[in-house]
């Protein structure tokens, strides 16, 4: 019955959209034009300039949330073909979906660099909204200035920026006793040659919410479910950026140099799955990472050229050696002869460190044409100590203690041009990818020497090609089709050194995406996208078993499959706006030529979800106390439907239209249910927008919430946060 | 034009969930028998060993899917250990924990995992059991490596505990793990037989797997009625005595007597045997088999070992490489298909190779050879060759013919026939 309730308001909602739909007539529209003496610029922002490029791109405004206590992963699952599935509470790892890819098929970056060197330090799972400007997301094809091998998209992270002068801080309270802290200051002098900056975030939680967790019985070893709170599941994460440099010269649009540093520390409660409770177990991350950015045009704006480059290294280390165990009430049993509390004792200090160079080059042939090279060149080193690591034949040297290295080069270039009066945008792009790695091959079941030492290389192609065709002022249709590819990462290389095993003939997953995007506005600001996509993956790289309780990367599957989604927003009146916009994929497996596998074609890849949806309504009001205040309530729901962590016949699917009602046919206990999270709050800004308080309630009707298998999130949460702006 | 578009889509947003309301399910009930056939296949080669379970009423043949209604979907589906009418496993099927889980089989076929018992998941081997009664059983706990927990088959929970630190405890340096019946459990003559174990390897998961301190193996020998220990056995010239999942690695011939795989001195084998330990005696027989010296070992060099073991009226039925075993990256010994089923007379020690039988993978994670109504049947997996299934002895034990291949839920890992009531 409760979920018939909720299914009546998605649909009392979605229904709401299109019967106000029908009651307006749209109207053709420029994009909100400035006008300035009698001239009008038609203005467009960047969050614009992204959404309407050939490419197929979502953007989150962060700007819009400031005042919300809404975390970044929140805000990036109210948007359509995206699902980002998060482990746990703050600073639990998280999962990109997009478009059915996922995991190291997306990429991440940070200002347009891809953004490994910050590991978990800068990271979607704990980043604070208010540290950034907007995120954009890419589907299929990425842009060529972003340099990156993701097979299917990338989320870029843009950073605060935006007026000349301004410092702002905001403060978040919540359950589980999270406190999130942001500064952020921006100077430029009157003339506008040099500037300085700060950007600064900070988050603790405690983590302790109660999960539905199944304990055992002391005495007889037989387990029921009970609800505990989690006790040492705490997150802390610090980040400071300064920087400064000079602009408008000469020789330089903009010379900045910064210094980031980051400290992070997590304590781990649990393995993947809620199966045992940890007690003691924390890792650590940390860094100091300077960096430095040129940019300058040159021949009257003609010649463009952006250089980045860091180099730095992060310290990982992790604990895990209690002679003993705990269960879920904390409560501790010593151990003869443990050493850990997970398999794999640890006292492990692992050095990172990274450089990487980005330059992008873009020359303007004409006002129809221009070219772009994008060059990414990443070398990744890494050495470690670990007592309980495995350790080369009869001596006490340590595998982890060897170096490894990884080299990475993904160089662009593209042709961007205009036709038909601008009315038709395309880009043209190739992409070359080439990966040199060394390291030693640590397999503990058998002796391991230094002879074991192994290099691998390998080199690929890519080409990609978009086209917008705008068909009005107020609509615009995109096309775009990619050959990707994805080289294989440092970790499918050379393991994890623990439970993962090397692999050096491993080979890139390639895929071929298209996509097709509809969008229509009109003045009010009331929008339409539509997006479907088709993709064939092959080579798809997955984590398998070989000797237990080792694992290794292979390429062992090839998926292809298409997708349609849809996006709303509607505003009622002045004051009432209502969104929504739902996503429905079917990624199947097929070309599965062993036999014992060939029934597993046409089913859908397992634990990937295919049917997800939102709907929101605000409503806004000013002038209710003081004659500058404006308050905004709102209300936001989530919908995603349930789906299977591991593969089961089509035959056995649910049977319901596009598989959105009903049970499979099979007994399962593999499947990860419906979500349903309600989130409402309001915030009030008394005088325009120097200060503003916030209260959220998240997940109001205190559901269990599962992203990953059993892990479950927290429940009903309070959130307050209060915003101070000084321009 | 515009606003007929926008109409449109956002009709289809509202329609869709209203389109999606009914679900049906027209499978029709399946016929009540009181004897089920049930069989256990894993769908994904991945370290949760995800897979099904289903009944069926006749025994299979031809060509089987293993996914229907009814039919268990869960993880740890990589084998199992029946007892009588009770079909046991040592990995759960919500989450592969390790641990004693029994599966529930309804008189309509539908499959439904039963009440577990958890063990500790730090160590491979944890949930080790062996069962002496429908009331009694034994079984290993990671977390309490030097004792041996009681537990009651038919609720299937703890009972009890049986403590030997005093006993077997040793403070030789290098030795990092110890533990009793991690990898053996065995119940003969009223006296339970538990490995006692000394490895070397540092602290991990890996406690206990080819990690030998010593160059033998020892088994401790207590007596179950008194929960007294009475001594310690040991074989010498030989390491990595059974296995630490559902195939036990060992097997009772016909008249009693006790065969025991031991696979050597590290994974890819060197000094494997099969050892035995008489009906009536608690210590090991002089009788062996090397698999050094089935191969030749001394003049051709290799690595080889025994992984299976099946004794019946004399005959012991187990699994020999073709070519030398490798691990590593592109390592043969798991999913290459070079294990060929050999029938090996215990008196003479004469091989027959089982005619009819391609070689096949490696079958030690699960059962190789057993029993169905009677008759020996192999599980045979041979991907190249489009064979999945069970394979039937012919009646003069020399060749077997396919039983039945099943073409859907992925590599066969075990198939019982138990009596539902």
């Amino acid at each position: 019955m409760r979920n018939h309730s909720k299914h009546i308001i998605v649909f009392i909602t979605a229904g709401l959209l299109s019967g106000y739909a029908f009651a307006q007539e749209l109207k053709d529209t420029i994009p909100k034009p400035t006008e300035l003496g009698g001239v009008t610029i038609n203005a467009q922002s960047a969050t614009q300039k992204t959404k309407l490029q050939p490419v197929v791109a979502t953007v989150v405004k962060a700007r819009d949330a400031y005042e919300q206590s809404a975390t970044l992963t929140e805000l990036i699952n109210r948007s359509p073909g995206v699902r980002l599935r998060q482990a746990g509470g703050l600073g639990a790892a998280t999962d990109v979906s997009i478009n059915g890819f996922q995991g190291k098929a997306i990429r991440y970056l940070k200002d347009g660099i891809p953004i490994d060197y910050l590991r978990d330090g800068f990271s979607i799972a704990s980043l604070p909204i208010n540290a950034l400007e907007r995120v954009e997301i890419y589907k299929g094809v990425l842009p060529v200035n972003l340099g990156v091998d993701a097979l299917g998209g990338a989320v870029n992270l843009i950073s605060r920026r935006s007026v000349p002068k301004y410092l702002a801080a905001s403060y978040e309270v919540a359950s589980f006793n999270t406190h999130r802290i942001t500064v952020n200051g921006y100077y430029t002098n009157p003339t506008k040659k040099w500037f300085v900056a700060a950007d600064a975030f900070y988050n603790y939680s405690d983590n302790d919410y109660k999960a539905k967790v199944k304990v055992t019985d002391p005495v007889t070893s037989n387990q029921v479910y009970d609800r505990v709170r989690l006790f040492h599941n705490s997150f802390s994460n610090v980040y400071g950026e300064i920087s400064g440099g000079i602009t408008n010269r000469k020789w330089a649009d903009e010379l900045k140099i910064s210094v980031a540093a980051f400290h992070l520390q997590r304590e781990q409660n649990h393995p993947a799955l809620m199966t045992d409770p940890y007690g003691a177990i924390t890792g650590k991350q940390s860094s100091v990472v300077p960096s430095i950015r040129y940019r300058k045009t040159f021949l009257d704006g003609k010649l463009s050229i952006d250089q980045f480059l860091v180099h730095n290294t992060v310290t990982v280390k992790r604990t895990d050696t209690l002679a003993g165990r705990y269960d879920w009430y904390g409560n501790f049993f010593p151990i003869p002869g443990r050493v850990g509390e997970s398999r794999q004792a640890a006292l492990s200090t692992i050095d990172y460190t990274n450089t990487t160079s980005r330059t992008h080059i873009k020359y303007k042939l004409n006002h129809q044409h221009s070219i772009e090279v994008n060059n990414v060149f990443t070398a990744l080193k890494q050495k470690g100590t670990d007592p309980y690591g495995p350790k080369l034949d009869g001596t006490d040297i340590t595998v982890i203690s060897l170096p490894a290295s990884y080299k990475k080069l993904v160089t662009g270039a593209g042709l961007n041009s205009t036709f038909l009066d601008d009315k038709l945008q395309t880009q043209l792009m190739a992409k070359f990818y080439h990966y040199q790695s060394s390291g030693t091959e640590a397999w503990q079941a058998r002796p391991i020497t230094k002879t074991d030492a192994v290099t691998q290389n390998g080199n690929n192609w890519g080409t990609a090609a978009a086209a917008k065709y705008t068909l009005t002022t107020n609509s615009f249709i995109r096309l775009s089709a990619e050959f990707a590819n994805r080289l294989p990462d440092q970790e499918e290389l050379f393991g994890d050194g623990i439970w993962t095993v090397p692999n050096f003939a491993i080979t890139p997953e390639r895929s071929f995406n298209i996509n097709l995007g509809y969008r229509i506005t009109n003045q009010q600001k009331d929008a339409v996208e539509v997006n479907t996509f088709y993709r064939r993956t092959e080579d798809l790289i997955l984590l398998i078993p070989v000797q237990a309780p080792y694992a290794q990367y292979q390429n062992i599957r090839n998926v292809k499959g298409f997708g349609f989604e849809a996006d709303g927003l509607y505003h009622l009146n002045n004051i009432f706006a209502i969104n929504g916009n739902f996503t429905w994929q079917d990624i199947r497996l097929f070309k599965l030529q062993t036999s014992v596998d060939q029934w597993q074609n046409n089913a859908r890849l397992r634990n990937t979800p295919y049917f997800f949806a939102n709907a929101g309504i605000t409503a806004q009001f000013k002038k209710l106390v003081t004659a500058k205040d404006n308050l905004k309530l709102y209300c936001y729901y989530n919908f995603v439907r349930e789906y299977y962590l591991e593969t089961i016949p089509k035959r056995l699917e649910p049977s319901s239209f596009l598989g959105l009602f009903g049970k499979s046919g099979v007994n399962t206990e593999l499947v990860i249910p419906n979500q349903h999270l309600c989130s409402a709050g309001f915030h009030y800004a008394p005088f325009t927008s120097k200060i503003s308080f916030g209260f959220e309630v998240k997940n109001l009707l205190n559901e269990d919430l599962y992203d990953n298998y059993r892990v479950q999130k927290a429940g009903r949460s309070f959130h307050c946060k209060i915003n101070y702006t000084i321009q | 034009m515009k606003s007929i578009v926008l109409k449109t889509v956002l009709w289809c947003m509202a329609a869709l969930p209203l389109l999606t309301g009914c679900d049906k399910n027209d499978n029709p009930p399946a016929e009540l028998k009181n004897e089920k056939y049930v069989m256990i296949t894993m769908s994904e080669n991945s370290l949760t060993k995800p897979g099904y379970a289903s009944a069926f009423n006749d025994k299979p043949t031809g060509s089987v899917s293993n996914i229907k209604t009814g039919t268990l979907q869960g993880m740890g589906m990589g084998g199992w250990r029946p007892y009588k009418n009770w079909l046991f496993k040592m990995f759960n099927t919500a989450a592969n924990e390790k641990g004693i889980e029994r599966l529930n089989v309804a008189t309509d076929g539908t499959i439904t995992s039963g009440t577990f018992l958890k063990t500790g998941s730090t160590q491979n081997g944890s949930g080790n059991f062996v069962i002496q009664n429908e009331t009694s059983g034994f079984y290993w706990d990671a977390d309490k490596p030097f004792m041996i927990q009681k537990f009651n088959p038919t609720t299937v929970s703890r009972t009890g505990e049986m403590d030997f630190e005093s006993i077997i405890k040793k403070t030789d340096a290098g030795i990092t793990n110890q533990s009793i019946g991690q990898h053996f459990l065995a119940i003969k003559g009223g006296k339970l037989f538990a490995d006692v174990h000394y490895g070397k390897q540092t602290a991990s998961a890996q406690w206990g797997m080819f990690d030998d301190f010593f160059s033998y193996i020892s088994i401790a020998v207590i007596d179950i009625a008194t929960g007294t220990y009475e001594k310690t056995i040991t074989y010498a010239n030989t390491g990595g005595i059974t296995y630490i999942n559902d195939n036990e690695m060992f097997s009772f011939d016909t008249n009693g007597d006790l065969y025991i795989v031991t696979q050597g001195r590290s994974a890819i084998g060197g000094k494997s045997k099969i050892l035995r330990i008489k009906a009536a005696a608690t210590e090991f027989d002089t009788w062996e088999l090397d698999m050094d010296e089935i191969k030749n070992v001394a003049t051709t060099p290799g690595n080889y070992k025994f992984v299976t073991i099946y004794a019946n009226n004399g005959k012991l039925y187990t699994t020999i490489p073709t070519v030398s075993l490798t691990g590593g990256q592109t390592g043969n010994i798991n999913f290459a298909e070079i294990w060929e089923f050999y029938s090996i007379d215990a008196t003479t020690k004469t091989r027959t190779k089982i005619d009819g039988i391609p070689a096949v993978t490696n079958p030690g994670a699960a059962y190789g050879t057993q029993k169905l109504d009677d008759k020996i049947v192999f599980r045979v997996n041979a991907p190249s060759k489009t064979i999945n299934g069970y394979y039937e002895l012919n009646a003069a034990g020399t060749g077997a013919t396919s039983l039945f291949n099943v073409s859907e839920g992925g590599s066969v890992s075990g198939i019982y026939k138990v009596e539902v009531k």
